[in-house]
């Protein structure tokens, strides 16, 4: 068993199920979604992808890229909202954007999983 | 995706990244967790956004005060300890940042990079020269001069601010590295198209072998010019297939053969040199009985050469274990001993000897050495070696009648070597000569002036454009038009033709009637003036009519 692997699959795999954790419900309700679980995705997000920073193959770089853009994505669902609750701006319109949002990044988590259980596939031992 | 510097420094960021992330996540969490009071003084629960904002600017140790209200105390609490935590990792990953960007393999890995863009930007032929001390020094700037380009490998850094110091334009781009490194050879572009040689003269043979051989490897048609002390290690570099070797003891005891047989050629190698013109009287080592303090690398090759020349020497050396050889084979007897002693010379007959060589690897010990030998025997020849390249020589005022330099001569013979192939090829040529023939050259060299130019030249496009557009339209073009006079092409300009090279083949002194084919290396001893004749002649279409016209 490999140490590292274990850490690097079990944030890469955490942050796809708790981005899907807050993606699933209404999109234009935002009581189906909590913030708190938006919060958890974003830092989860962050260690999965500083975990994949400085692998130099192929495979390496595409899953940083996937995860970037998850980051790219939960994070400017958090400052929408944010921005939306501090200006008194929340209403369905701000909250299925939120939502959306966070959908794309689940798409790219998923991609993320994909091509780490591929890679862990494709490896004899 | 080769830039391992960025690579480097991501990999060793994570952990830093890691703990600022973490630290941060546990303060907020707790921030929203504990609970506090509004300004009405009502309970509320900060947002993650609120917390977000506060842990930045504290964990930063910016501190803008308590947002968005004074916090209660069970707030206060878990601040005062998530500032430790949270400030404790930003310097961390702060620090981590700063100290690998100041990481010396990063630091390398990025001057490495650098380097590989500088010599992969070169696009007009360069050298590769390994290690940067007084001699390479001097053959930099000359190959410099003369419009090529240069690369430097170099292990020691101080050598290498020396060299940044030098301030050398155009710029010589230099790579830290170990000399033997391939990696680091193949850095500094020994696989270009426009790497036309290597040069090392390290004083270690085995080293200059062994890059020798990996060069080889690497590329097989880079002209190599390397260094080499004992016959035995010439010979392995000549099995590797080494176009310039070069054995500064070997040059020594050759020229003082010349000396003793050709004086003449010992003045027109000077000559070619560029370290003496034709004009300063050739002056014959005596014979009679030498003495030769020093039987290292030099002495063994001064041996050989006097005994072919028949001239009896006595031997004095301080190291035993040097003499010892010679001494068994019981050719002549090595006094093991310091030669820098009255008795010892009068022990080795200086009264009776014509000439004594100061051949130690010490400048001091040379220098005391003669001035011993000229007070027990003023007439005696003085000659010495001189080990150290210094601005000041003090060889100079202290009228000896040779110096040899064993760094001076390399770098003579190297720069000959590669910016002159002609020159170098000219020199091998004339030192099976004899002194009559030398003679013979030197007075029609002197009719052209006491130091006349030399200048090499190819038949082709680029170097002589009209003489090949006229050779294309199938007429045959001779050397006796390019060495005619512009002003009046019915005399010869003074021109000396030297060396006439066609597929490798040498010409030594060609007739001028010998006609002209592509691809012809010529190399002319002529006047300032003529040099420029030379080239009208050869690229202007013109002037080789009016020439052809008028000449005959």
């Amino acid at each position: 068993m490999n140490f590292d692997k274990l850490i690097s699959g079990f944030f890469i795999i955490f942050a796809m199920t708790l981005n899907f954790g807050f993606f699933y419900g209404d999109i234009t309700t935002l009581e189906h979604h909590s913030k708190y679980e938006l919060f958890a995705a974003i830092v989860i997000n962050i260690i999965a992808t500083t975990l994949k920073i400085g692998d130099k193959t192929q495979i390496g770089s595409v899953l940083l890229a996937t995860s970037l853009v998850a980051d790219i994505q939960l994070i400017a669902a958090a400052t929408i909202w944010t921005v939306a609750f501090y200006t008194n701006a929340l209403d369905t319109h701000a909250t299925s954007v939120v939502i959306s949002l966070s959908g794309g990044a689940l798409m790219a988590n998923i991609t993320s999983v994909i091509l780490y259980i591929g890679e862990t596939l494709k490896s004899k031992r | 995706m080769n830039n391992n510097s960025l690579w480097l420094l991501l990999q060793k960021m994570r952990r830093p990244f890691i703990v600022i992330v973490v630290t941060y996540t546990i303060a907020i969490i707790g921030l929203i967790s504990v609970g506090g009071v509004s300004a009405n003084g009502e309970p509320y629960h900060m947002t993650i956004f609120d917390a977000f904002y506060f842990i930045t600017y504290t964990a930063t140790t910016i501190g803008f005060g308590e947002t968005p209200f004074e916090f209660t105390y069970p707030q206060r609490i878990w601040v005062s300890m998530s500032i430790y935590v949270t400030v404790i990792g930003w310097f961390y990953g702060i620090g981590s940042l700063i100290s690998i960007l100041q990481d010396k393999l990063l630091i390398q890995e990025i001057a490495k990079t650098r380097f590989e863009g500088q010599v992969k930007k070169i696009n007009e032929p360069f050298f590769i020269i390994l290690g940067y001390n007084n001699v390479t020094k001097k053959i930099i700037g000359k190959v410099l001069s003369k419009g090529f380009r240069v690369v430097v490998i170099e292990k020691n850094r101080d050598r290498i601010n020396e060299l940044i110091l030098e301030n050398y334009s155009p710029h010589v781009p230099v790579l830290e590295a170990d000399i033997y490194d391939p990696n680091a050879l193949e850095l500094a572009g020994i696989k270009s198209k426009y790497c036309k040689g290597l040069v090392s003269l390290f004083e270690d043979d085995n080293l200059n072998l062994k890059i020798a051989l990996t060069a080889k490897i690497l590329n097989k048609s880079t002209t190599l010019a390397i260094k080499s002390t004992t016959d035995n290690h010439s010979e392995n570099l000549k099995d590797i297939g080494v176009e310039i070797i070069e054995n500064p003891f070997e040059i020594i005891s050759q020229q003082i053969h010349m000396l003793l047989n050709a004086p003449t050629l010992y003045q027109l190698e000077k000559w070619i040199y560029r370290i003496g013109d034709l004009h300063s009287s050739s002056f014959t080592l005596p014979r009679g009985l030498y003495v030769i303090c020093g039987y290292g690398r030099m002495g063994r090759g001064l041996h050989k050469i006097l005994n072919q020349n028949n001239i009896e020497a006595e031997f004095i050396e301080i190291d035993n274990k040097l003499g010892e050889p010679l001494n068994v084979e019981g050719i002549k007897k090595v006094l093991a001993k310091n030669a820098d002693d009255k008795d010892v010379l009068i022990d080795a007959n200086i009264e009776e000897a014509v000439a004594i060589i100061a051949g130690t690897n010490d400048d001091t010990t040379n220098l005391s050495i003669l001035a011993t030998a000229k007070k027990i025997s003023p007439h005696i020849v003085t000659i010495a070696r001189e080990n150290e390249m210094e601005n000041l020589s003090l060889f100079e005022y202290a009228n000896i009648h040779y110096i040899f330099m064993p760094s001076r001569l390399l770098i003579h013979k190297t720069i000959n070597a590669l910016i002159h192939p002609l020159s170098d090829r000219f020199i091998h040529l004339i030192s099976a000569k004899n002194e009559m023939w030398a003679r013979d050259l030197a007075n029609e060299l002197r009719e052209i002036g006491a130091n006349p130019s030399l200048f090499e030249m190819v038949i082709n496009e680029k170097q002589a454009y009209a003489i090949t557009q006229r050779m294309k339209k199938g007429e045959k073009m001779y050397l006796d038009t390019l060495i005619r006079s512009r002003s009046n092409p019915k005399e010869k300009n003074s021109i000396k033709v030297l060396l006439l090279q066609r597929e490798g083949k040498p010409y030594l002194l060609p007739q001028s009637v010998i006609d002209l084919k592509e691809g012809d290396q010529i190399l002319f001893a002529c006047s300032e003036d003529a040099v420029d004749d030379i080239e009208y002649i050869a690229q202007n279409i013109y002037e080789l009519d009016y020439i052809l016209k008028e000449q005959s």
